[in-house]
């Protein structure tokens, strides 16, 4: 067996300490040392957005980092979006209006999603388009997934709350 | 929509109930699947196009710590390879081996496979492995593949030509046309060329299997994503050598699929088999690369037509040679698709007159198989650039030129000279919608306006039609095609009066799973919370041969419903003896059975007739106890989905750019289920067709026979800003030959979107002379276009 290291990893709020690879990425890290399998891996190389996490709040991609480097941010996956047993507004708008087929994409459009109302509360479709460029789908052709985005920014704005 | 509901469920936007696991992150796609003690498997490829591998070193591999075996070609005495399904006449077998048997014939082919402990320690491996290579000649060009002097790839074939399969243009009905008669009438003969770009499916997620065999039980569970995995089961029993019986097949939820995991691959076996002889679970998940390199290809033709007008605008007759680019085997489905052109290339047009030659060719380049679409939009792309060809030629608007040849709406069933029975639909209503839409006068007169300003701005029409819902088995038969086209469902209900279906069909995206819940809760006239829907499980599911391909929901639809009416009818016969009445005088309704003209006094429901049918206590002589049904449907014909597209775009000349105006869709699947999800899946199948049409494409290197584009870097998948918004209309002819009416539509919207692109595009340039014959029209090979017409 390489040689392992032990890193703390801080993902949706609990702080679990796993022993590593150097090698090992942050995704695969998230996915099998956590267990946290909605964090999905559609190329490993950095374009498709399928591993997108929020990372300090911000957007990064989990296949292009190692395990060790996310010691000490505090890292929020799928499974940490919406609040205890609600869903989150992006999450259920993403099912009224079909923003999703297969679902592969779908936790990785979704973190991509609030992280856009995050930096503007009510983004028009081409503002949605430019901002959510980075995450690939293979199945909708994206006009469901602005249509849901900007669902979940009205209903967010109706309902007061922020990204 | 009220809380309960019992009746109308088909023709409503019932919301998914995919989506629950899906929104949560709790799908459980293959790479979730980790049984304990689990080993990774990972492939060696070959490195080149074309090489005699004269030996494979494995021992330093295998010294490394963590591995637990290696495979190669000489592990495999006794085990199979999958054969090709549809195996046309004269057409030479060579399918795919699970390892290069002593020779590679395209990048990417699997040579050998290492099971570890990790995906990690497995890849390490794979560079101990010393593989002799003695390079070879290749031909990745199709033409070329053909000259005398070419390699060849399968030396048992003496060239590269797989098959030579004539469309003498004889219909169904036996009567043929008189193609010399239509070209000698002419006052023109059109010409043509195309050149149709490799592109494909390229799920979201890659392939992967879990393979995990009991060895006291002697049994194989593999959880695979197959699109039709009982096939998958039939074949693997016969390549390992091991009873069906021992194998089951679970399906995991699917990251898309699109015709690309219906076939059979290598791995299948490799996994399965790596799993028997270490007697541990083995996990395999494909890398990006690897499912660039190694998953189906689709489409590239190389079509030649020629097309006899007269002056008026009459198209008379269509001949045609179509050159398939199969890669280097034949795949699960032949030259399937290939052939698919050459049957639907004279689209919804009365061209009686028709004689196509297909070619299956082989170059050393991967697999050219299975993809959403299936040969109808490289036919398509053909027939719909050679309309508008003529209309330029003849001066007729490319809108009328399309109207005035049309198959009329009172013209059904229609026997085609490719041999397809068209069963129904208005194809002038369909285009005249579209016009419509884009208010086609109009956009002409602005187009006019804005060439005075310098701005190009092109309009592109195509029509389609997409013979979906596959097929009569007997059909399948006569075209040597060795699956059936039926489709079973069981349906089961509880003794609660709940309902259980069970299906072949695979969700991957789709929305399968809701689309027959309400089939199945409309004709029991239930409330959907009370069906439950099954799939992905051989040992549960009926048998099919099909799967969830070829756009083929409406035929598992029919199964569904003729199962409940089998239901329905004993629920009326056990209801009776309940009721003391005739069963005559009885019937079923509103999730009821009663006596007609009594339904408020003498009614019981669904609940209390089933709750009797399982104490089995006042069962009618020749029923047994219990409620439940299995209906395989074979259907009677294919349907056939049609429609229109127009396109406008403004292109520019300084970067070759397209930039997207608009996108309209008409289109008619039949009875719609659920429009919520069909305009999805048109969303995405058209989002695919442009793909192609505007950036996909696997790229070959001549020199050297490498693929370029084998990471998203260099295969680009459309992106947010890529693809415009699309406005669909829907016309609603039910089909006559499905009960419910329902067409298959999954993969319409790709049909007619290359061919829309590039009529377009040659709109916006007519004055430059340009025609785009070539797809993808990348910016770069459009800015090509330009720069050589001066532009
Ligand atoms: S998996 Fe990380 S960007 Fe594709
Ligand atoms: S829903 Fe399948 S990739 Fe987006």
């Amino acid at each position: 067996m390489a040689e392992t290291i032990t890193v703390v990893l801080d993902v949706n709020g609990v702080g679990k300490e796993i022993s590593v690879e150097p090698r090992k990425t942050l995704a695969d890290a998230i996915r099998e040392d956590l267990g946290l399998t909605g964090t999905h891996l559609g190329c490993e190389h950095g374009v498709c957005g399928a591993c997108t996490v929020l990372m300090d709040g911000e957007m990064v991609r989990s296949c292009l980092l190692f395990a060790v480097q996310g010691a000490g941010a505090e890292i929020t996956t799928i499974e940490g979006i919406g609040d205890g047993g609600e869903l989150h507004p992006m999450q259920r708008a993403f099912s009224e209006y079909h923003g999703l087929q297969c679902g592969f994409c779908t936790p990785g459009m979704i973190l991509a999603g609030i992280d856009v109302l995050r930096r503007n509360p009510d983004p028009g479709p081409q503002e949605i388009r430019e901002e959510m460029g980075g995450n690939i789908c293979r199945c909708t052709g994206y006009q469901k997934i602005v249509e849901s985005v900007q669902a979940a920014a009205a209903e967010m704005s109706k309902e007061g709350v922020s990204a | 929509m009220t809380a309960t509901q019992s009746t109308g469920w088909i023709g409503v936007s019932a919301p998914r109930r995919e989506d629950a696991l899906l929104i949560r992150g709790r799908g459980r796609f293959i790479a979730d699947v980790s049984p304990a003690g689990a080993l990774h498997l990972a492939v060696l490829r070959s490195p080149f196009a074309h090489a005699r591998i004269n030996g494979v070193d494995t021992s330093a591999a295998e010294s490394l710590p963590g591995v637990h075996g290696v495979i190669t070609a000489d592990d495999l005495e006794g085990i199979g390879a999958f054969p090709t399904v549809w195996r046309l006449p004269g057409q030479k077998e060579c399918h795919t081996p699970a390892l290069a048997p002593g020779k590679a014939r395209y990048v990417g082919e699997p040579v050998a496979a290492v099971i570890a402990d990790s995906r990690y320690i497995a890849e390490d491996a794979l560079d101990l492995i010393e593989v002799d290579y003695e390079v070879l000649d290749h031909v990745v060009d199709v033409e070329a593949a053909l000259a005398e002097d070419a390699p060849v790839i399968n030396e048992h074939m003496g060239d590269n030509v797989i098959i030579e399969y004539t469309f003498p243009g004889i219909n169904a009905l036996g009567v043929a046309g008189d193609l010399d008669g239509a070209f000698a009438e002419a006052d023109e003969v059109i010409t043509g060329r195309f050149r149709i770009g490799r592109y494909s499916g390229v799920p979201l997620e890659t392939r992967g299997l879990v393979a995990d065999w009991d060895d006291l039980r002697q049994t194989l569970t593999l959880h695979s994503e197959s699109q039709v995995a009982h096939l998958l089961r039939t074949e693997l029993a016969a390549a390992l050598g091991i009873p069906e019986t021992s194998i089951r097949i679970l399906t995991p939820n699917i990251g898309g699929a699109f015709g690309n995991k219906w076939d059979r691959y290598p791995e299948d076996i490799l996994v399965s088999l790596a799993s028997m002889r270490l007697g541990r679970p083995v996990k395999w998940i494909e890398d990006r690369r690897e499912s660039l390199q190694a998953t189906v290809h689709g489409r590239q033709q190389l079509q030649e037509w020629q097309l006899a007008v007269r002056s008026d605008g009459a198209l008379l007759g269509l001949k045609g040679r179509v050159l398939s680019d199969q890669g280097a085997h034949l795949h699960s489905v032949g030259i399937g698709p290939a052939w698919v052109t050459g049957a639907a290339a004279v689209n919804q047009y009365k061209i009686a007159n028709y004689h196509c030659d297909v070619l299956g060719v082989a170059t050393n380049k991967t697999p050219n198989s299975t993809f959403r679409g299936f040969g109808g939009p490289e036919a398509m792309f053909g027939i719909e650039r050679m309309v508008d060809k003529a209309a330029r030629k003849l001066g007729i608007d490319p809108a009328e030129i399309r109207r005035m040849n049309m198959i009329g709406a009172d013209e059904f069933p229609y026997f085609s000279p490719g041999g397809a029975v068209y069963d129904s639909g208005n194809y002038p209503t369909a285009l005249a919608k579209a016009l419509e839409a884009v208010e086609y006068d109009r956009l002409r007169e602005e187009q006019a306006a804005l060439r005075e300003q310098g701005v190009r701005r092109g309009i592109g029409i195509g029509s389609y039609i997409h013979v979906s819902g596959f097929g009569p088995s007997a059909i399948l038969g006569m075209l040597d095609y060795y699956t059936g086209g039926y489709e079973g469902s069981t349906v089961k209900i509880d003794p609660h009066g709940r309902a259980t279906l069970y299906t072949g069909m695979i969700p991957m995206g789709q929305g399968t799973e809701t689309t027959l819940a309400q089939v199945a809760a409309d004709h029991l006239e239930i409330d959907i919370a009370n069906v439950r829907v099954v799939w992905g499980d051989t040992d549960q599911t009926p048998y099919t041969g099909f799967g969830s391909a070829g756009s083929r929901s409406n035929v598992a639809a029919v199964a569904v419903i003729k199962a409940i009416e089998e239901i329905k009818a004993k629920a009326v016969r056990i209801g009776a003896g309940l009721l003391e009445a005739d069963p005559e005088d009885v019937a079923y309704g509103d999730g009821r059975i009663s006596v007609k003209g009594a339904e408020e006094m003498r009614s019981l429901t669904l609940a209390e007739v089933a709750q009797q049918a399982y104490w089995g206590h006042k069962i009618p002589e020749g029923d047994q106890p219990g409620l439940e049904a299995t209906y395989v449907y074979d259907p009677a014909n294919f349907t056939t989905a049609y429609g229109t597209h127009v396109a406008v775009v403004d292109v520019d000349v300084q970067t070759g750019k397209i930039d997207w105006v608009k996108y309209v869709v008409v289109d008619d699947a039949g009875t719609i289920i659920n429009p919520l999800l069909v305009e999805g899946q048109i969303h995405g199948a058209l989002a695919q067709g442009l793909g192609g049409a505007i950036l996909e494409e696997f790229v070959y290197d001549e020199e050297t026979g490498q693929l370029l584009s084998s990471s998203l870097m260099d295969y680009l998948l459309p992106s947010f800003t890529d693809l415009p918004d699309f406005e669909i209309h829907h016309l609603e002819t039910p089909s006559p030959h499905t009960e419910g009416g329902f067409k298959g539509m999954g993969e319409a919207g790709c049909f007619p979107a290359g061919a829309v692109v590039a009529n377009a595009v040659t709109d916006a340039l007519s004055d430059l002379g340009i025609e785009v014959d070539e797809t993808p029209v990348t910016p770069a090979r459009l800015w090509g276009l330009i720069n050589a017409a001066g532009g």
